[in-house]
């Protein structure tokens, strides 16, 4: 699905979060999206997932206005794993994936083996499905990150935005995360933290206070003098054995 | 790796067509237990009798203990039972805060104040109804927590949704704390000794004056609280991530939260103006059903139900046989089983 943010703004108490953003994300696309903390990324991805309005400006998707597209058929499309959704609830991991199907469901449409099949579909799409029938409070947080983006993809979305997937993941699950983001065949939007996953994106946008500061291939964005201005860092960059960038960063500026 | 297994659920098939049944006993068990012991039958007959124009022999006290007095007991302490319960469930689920109950909402103590402004200070000039005042207070309360709740989470209505649900908290104690105040100073000021008595016991919760005429409009709200939570037990499963959690899976999360915490604010308001105000059972009941049957809202909301109903004719019961001569306010019952469990419940939830 393209989405097409045209000069989106968006504030709290007349503090300004995101001034003037404009963006166009091809259907198939993994989009990155990164900058420093408070540079708006959460902000913008609660836009493109339609949870926050926007105070001037609007969102397009499949070239509709995203505020105008019901809640529920939003929710057929659009699927988005916020950071650190946490639950006091005892359920299980299929409990869990089942809410993915809460947007095709009514009070009066049961439960049906269409369903059924997207969850099994999604729990082994993140590699889950022996973990079905565990309950969520025993899982690591690898494990959670991995059901959230199950309950997710059981939405069946065209459009899957997640808000640092990786964060507070080992080294092994953050390697294995961004595989398998990397391997779905839908359009994809993803707020990073670590600038050197960034680099297996297709394309990147850079925040910096509320703007978008730069777009384009991880190769032109990722350069030291842009790393210098918008995070503040003295970054060494070299062509990894993929051919893609490396990041080496030695100091704060 | 250690395979912990899912919580023994009930399938709701099996137990769902039991429910009546079981809801039938428990109010032939509340009919016919009292300070005077009544047989099965002679309750059984005395029903036969009003309802179906049986003519069996029943000794006409008995026959008029059961179907003016206790029959319709009986019914409102499980209807409200059932409501109770089921605001417990509701607040729990759409607020995130496994606290959350219709006391903290300050819904309680409103109704408390108008009843007690009506009965004692007299306002309405005799042509409201104490029901009537315990309705309004209840509303009014209400009303008072959600926009202080809104002011509190600076009108961001879906914004951080983690913070909304910690305001309406916060916003709920000072509701009761203030209304709670009011009540003490109407008491304090207006009441004489024995209005004051009578005041604390309906506090308490009473239903020793409870009619055919009240059994109506218990019974209506508690049948539209099952009927509505039912129909929107999708939405109520999807805030098990929060409320973002639920816009993100396609709820209207402003609609739904209003209208279902309306609608409970309402029965709760009916209720508490019938049989005065009851705690622990919006607590209590939802935490063991989710213990029994699971967190989700196709088995929890009529399991909820089922429960709050049986715990509340039980306890009313117990109000009227534990202590000879004497009827206890059901509160007491309520707080001194519920206070207990609740407490068995957090050290449970503390240790898995």
């Amino acid at each position: 699905m393209r989405l097409e943010v045209q000069a989106l703004s968006a504030r709290v108490h007349r503090t300004p979060l995101l001034q003037n953003i404009t963006l166009r994300i091809e259907p198939g696309e993994l989009f990155g999206l990164i900058g420093p903390n408070g540079s708006g990324k959460s902000t913008l991805m609660r836009c493109l997932a339609g949870l926050r309005r926007a105070y001037v400006g609007r969102v397009l998707a499949g070239g509709a206005d995203l505020v105008r597209i019901p809640a529920r058929t939003r929710a057929q499309r659009i699927a988005f794993v916020e950071q650190q959704a946490d639950t006091t609830d005892r359920l299980t991991v299929r409990e869990a994936v089942e809410l993915g199907r809460t947007p095709y469901l009514s009070p009066l449409r049961g439960w049906s083996g269409v369903d059924d099949a997207a969850v099994s579909d999604a729990l082994g799409a993140v590699e889950m499905t022996t973990f079905a029938d565990r309950l969520w409070h025993t899982l690591s947080g690898g494990e959670r990150q991995r059901v959230h983006i199950a309950r997710a993809l059981a939405q069946t979305p065209d459009l899957l935005l997640l808000d640092e997937p990786t964060n507070h993941l080992d080294i092994r699950h953050q390697l294995s995360l961004m595989e398998l983001v990397g391997s779905l065949p839908i359009t994809r939007v993803v707020a990073l933290h670590d600038l050197n996953q960034a680099t297996a994106c297709d394309r990147i946008g850079v925040l910096k206070g509320g703007r978008l500061f730069a777009t384009g291939s991880p190769t032109e964005v990722l350069s030291e003098p842009l790393l210098a201005e918008v995070f503040g860092v003295a970054a060494m960059r070299h062509a990894g054995p993929d051919g893609s960038p490396r990041l080496h960063f030695s100091h704060a500026l | 790796m250690t395979m912990v297994s899912a919580t023994p659920q009930i399938a709701p098939g099996r137990s769902l067509w039991a429910s009546p049944l079981i809801l039938g006993l428990t109010i032939l068990a509340g009919t016919a237990i009292g300070e005077t012991r009544l047989s099965f039958a002679t309750v059984l007959q005395t029903l036969a009798n009003h309802l179906w124009g049986a003519s069996y022999p029943v000794d006409g006290i008995e026959a008029g203990i059961i179907w003016s007095y206790r029959l319709p007991r009986a019914i409102v302490a499980a209807c409200c039972g059932a409501g109770l319960a089921l605001t417990g469930v509701v607040l729990q689920a759409l607020l995130r805060n496994p606290l959350a109950d219709p006391y903290l909402m300050g819904l309680s103590a409103g109704a408390s104040s108008g009843a007690v402004l009506v009965t004692v200070a007299g306002v309405g000039g005799g042509v409201i109804s104490m029901s009537f005042g315990a309705l309004t207070g209840a509303l009014l309360a209400f009303g008072c927590v959600v926009v202080l709740a809104h002011a509190v989470s600076g009108g961001a209505g879906g914004g951080r949704a983690t913070q909304a649900a910690a305001a309406i908290i916060l916003a709920g104690i000072a509701g009761s704390q203030m209304f709670n105040a009011l009540t003490a100073f109407t008491i304090a000021r207006s009441a004489n000794a024995e209005q004051a008595r009578g005041i604390m016991f309906w506090l308490m919760g009473n239903l020793s004056g409870i009619r055919w005429e009240d059994v109506t409009a218990c019974t209506l709200v508690s049948l539209a609280g099952v009927g509505l939570c039912l129909w929107h037990r999708r939405g109520l499963d999807a805030f098990t991530f929060g409320a973002d959690g639920a816009a993100s899976l396609g709820i209207n999360v402003p609609a739904l939260r209003g209208s279902l915490i309306t609608a409970t604010a309402i029965m709760v308001g009916v209720l508490v103006s019938k049989v005065g105000a009851i705690g622990f059972v919006g607590l209590v009941v939802p935490h063991a059903m989710r213990f029994l049957v699971g967190t989700r809202h196709d088995r929890l909301v009529p399991a909820s139900a089922l429960a709050g109903a049986v715990f509340l004719v039980a306890a009313d019961v117990i109000s009227r046989v534990i202590v000879p001569g004497q009827v206890l306010p059901i509160g007491v019952v309520t707080a001194l089983v519920g206070a207990p469990a609740f407490a068995l419940n957090l050290v449970r939830g503390a240790q898995r």
